[in-house]
């Protein structure tokens, strides 16, 4: 009984870990969400290239540290670029096409990523020790520690700057009300695009925190969109602490499902989860109620 | 009007010298997965079979009835995929001309795609996929004249290996883990009958599964370890067996590790690095230049594909030797006809010196109550093989003779 509860903690605690990624994906969603109305259905596959960059410039010798730098730069130009080739247009004509086309965009990497890189799934190597660390015989890798970090720290650096500089507010003042910002003198597509890019930036760096835990191939982040999109919709799509909450509870949730009813059954509670939340709380466990006001 | 006619003229023109050239070559088509996670497995395969067939073309190519016909290569990617690896066989067998066909990596796609071969009677040599289903899939058909070969160590005589080497290292609790593919689903079967004819010596406290693209192996390995196991055999490939080797390392489950031959591909030894480090699997080939039988494959195989260390050693020894076998039943039947090579194949009257034996009549007559029939190897031909930082390397160096010695086959 006791090892049984061990062993239960052991997946919790893993899939916990691993779940702080899916939150650092969904925040991407939110960032999109909150400034233009409008999220990145390929934003997986954003994750995926980020990991390979990150790869390749470390297998160009670059230090861990600029190997991650770089990959988010490419990130950042990735997430505008889908912003600017997939959603502006669609959205400027009042059309759901962006849908679709974040999705197409999405498949167009995926293939690329199959004819630049290879299908092959390759280690990513990390500075830190392969070992684990033991917490009353829970073991937890430093690969499970550094996605939980990078996640929380990304997450709270994004939203610090949202909060207290000025270029942040100016995109809050976007989202709040796009026309109302612009008679300020804030120029909205900018900020839109600013979103995008910080997104692309989130997605990126999830990339090279998880590759090297599920090592980098093209398929790596196939389930992740849905997963992370679960957790973005169940949270809500106003709140970013909401997600952290949601996001480990998933990852321990799947894990657990995994454990007890066979590993085929892993996926399963993201999808009840996003079904059951839709159906209780369309707004979200932790979204506001949006009242329109006609 | 006119273009037309010396469009046609040209077309005219190319079928007719094509054909002129095809009579003085053999066909020959190497099938695998060259991309994906087999993929280190194909491509070695590929690489070493061509690696023959270029030596035997530089000397002029084969004798076939005083002729000398070179080798052309039609090479078919099946990405280690059923359904992909059955259009490959279907194409491959209309083509007409192709006399014989080296590979398959996947036991899956030999399921799917040989029995167009079959049909045909095409000679096919299995190569490297060790699934016993692939050959018994026949005998249970009660296949005759049947024109497919195995030219790899089949599963029942590697899981026999894994059984005896847990109990020789005192490991009578044992868990199986196996991927769901039909190569996992059959090695687990091996297992299972293997540790069923030790009698009650070995017990298995549990039998767990996992997908291909699974990379968190925690839930499998903390039911081993909760049911008590002291070993884990393993029947998968690569990048899961990897995902399995860290997942160890992370609970500090210490307890050996042995499978398949699987565990010496090189996307297993790079993911898993350290934590790969002690596993065991059985092995035809070891790329050991102290070998001497094996010394000049191994620098050529280097120098001609510009590499240190060969993707799957195996694989690529395999694929040599069984293209030369094939090239000598090509030579002895005189002619490019499949089923004059079959015939050949199972009476080779000349002793084929391989980088891995001396191969003297490899196979006989196909029986299909005994599988064995078409199966070359045999159990004297295998060795343990240990993962040692980055290598497979010889897990009782005593063993060096069996690679080394001039053992005949039969």
């Amino acid at each position: 009984m006791n090892l049984d509860f061990l062993a239960l903690a052991q997946m919790a605690v893993s899939g916990g870990l691993m779940g702080m990624a899916y939150a650092l994906v969904a925040y991407g969603f939110q960032l999109t969400h909150a400034a233009g109305k409008a999220v990145n259905f390929g934003q997986g596959e954003l994750v995926m290239l980020g990991a390979f960059t990150g790869l390749s410039l470390s297998g160009c010798g670059l230090p861990y540290w600029a190997a991650v730098t770089g990959a988010m730069i490419a990130g950042a130009l990735l997430g505008w670029f889908v912003e600017r080739t997939a959603v502006r247009l669609a959205l400027q004509q009042h059309n759901e096409g962006w849908v679709l086309l974040t999705i197409i965009v999405g498949l167009f990497w995926f293939s690329a990523a199959e004819n630049i890189w290879g299908r092959e799934d390759k280690p990513f190597p990390v500075p830190w020790p392969e070992s684990a660390l033991d917490f009353f015989g829970i073991s937890v890798t430093w690969q499970e520690l550094a996605v939980a970090a990078g996640a929380l720290g990304m997450m709270t650096l994004i939203e610090l700057a949202r909060r207290y500089t000025m270029i942040g507010i100016a995109v809050q003042a976007v989202s709040a009300d796009q026309d109302a910002a612009e008679l300020c003198g804030i120029r909205s597509r900018t900020a839109i695009s600013l979103s995008w890019a910080v997104s692309g930036i989130a997605a990126a760096f999830a990339g090279t925190i998880i590759g090297p835990v599920t090592t980098v191939g093209p398929t790596m982040a196939a389930a992740l969109t849905l997963k992370a999109f679960s957790v973005a919709v169940v949270a809500g799509l106003g709140s970013s602490f909401g997600l952290l909450l949601v996001g480990v509870a998933l990852g321990a949730s799947e894990n657990i499902s995994g454990f007890l009813l066979g590993s085929g059954w892993r996926e399963a509670p993201a999808l009840i989860l996003l079904i059951v939340g839709l159906a209780l709380r369309p707004q979200g466990l932790f979204g506001k109620k949006i009242i329109r006001k006609v | 009007m006119k273009a037309y006619r010396s469009i046609l003229a040209v077309l005219l023109a190319t079928t007719f010298s094509t054909s002129a050239m095809a009579a003085n070559v053999v066909k020959i088509a190497i099938t695998g997965p060259f991309s994906g996670g087999s993929a280190p497995m194909g491509v070695s395969m590929r690489d070493g079979a061509k690696l023959a067939i270029a030596g035997i073309n530089q000397n002029g190519g084969i004798n076939v009835g005083g002729k000398r016909m070179k080798i052309e290569i039609v090479e078919r990617d099946d990405e280690g995929k059923n359904d992909r690896g059955a259009l490959v066989a279907q194409e491959i067998s209309s083509m007409g001309d192709i006399s014989a066909v080296i590979g398959t990596v996947n036991t899956g796609v030999a399921l799917t795609g040989d029995k167009y071969y079959v049909e045909k009677g095409i000679v096919k040599i299995i190569t490297p996929a060790a699934g016993s289903a692939s050959m018994t899939q026949w005998s249970n058909a009660g296949t005759r004249n049947l024109p497919i070969f195995r030219f790899a160590a089949y599963d029942g005589i590697q899981a026999r290996m894994v059984v005896e080497q847990a109990i020789k290292m005192g490991c009578l609790r044992v868990a199986i883990l196996h991927d769901a593919t039909n190569y996992g689903v059959s090695g687990r079967d091996d297992l299972l009958r293997q540790i069923n004819n030790q009698g009650g010596r070995v017990k298995v406290v549990t039998v767990e599964k996992f997908a291909i693209g699974d990379k968190d192996m925690t839930a499998q390995l903390l039911k081993a370890k909760a049911a008590g196991a002291q070993a884990i055999l393993i029947w998968g490939i690569g990048p899961e067996l990897a995902a399995v080797a860290s997942g160890k390392q992370k609970l500090g489950f210490r307890v050996p590790m042995i499978g398949g031959w699987t565990l010496s591909m090189s996307n297993f030894i790079d993911t898993a690095g350290a934590a790969g480090n002690g596993v065991l699997m059985p092995q035809t080939f070891i790329e050991d230049e102290s070998i001497a039988r094996a010394k000049p494959f191994i620098q050529a195989y280097h120098k001609a594909y510009g590499v240190t260390r060969i993707p799957s050693p195996v694989s690529a020894a395999q694929g040599y030797d069984a293209a030369l076998l094939l090239a000598e039943a090509i030579h002895e039947a005189g002619s490019t006809n499949p089923s004059g090579i079959r015939e050949s194949l199972e009476n080779l009257k000349v002793a084929v010196k391989g980088c891995i034996a001396d191969w003297k009549k490899p196979w006989s007559k196909w029986d299909p109550s005994k599988v064995e029939t078409h199966e070359a190897f045999r159990r004297e031909n295998t060795v343990m093989g240990k993962v040692q930082n980055g290598h497979v390397v010889l897990a009782n160096p005593a063993d060096k003779i069996v690679l080394q010695g001039k053992m005949l086959n039969k």
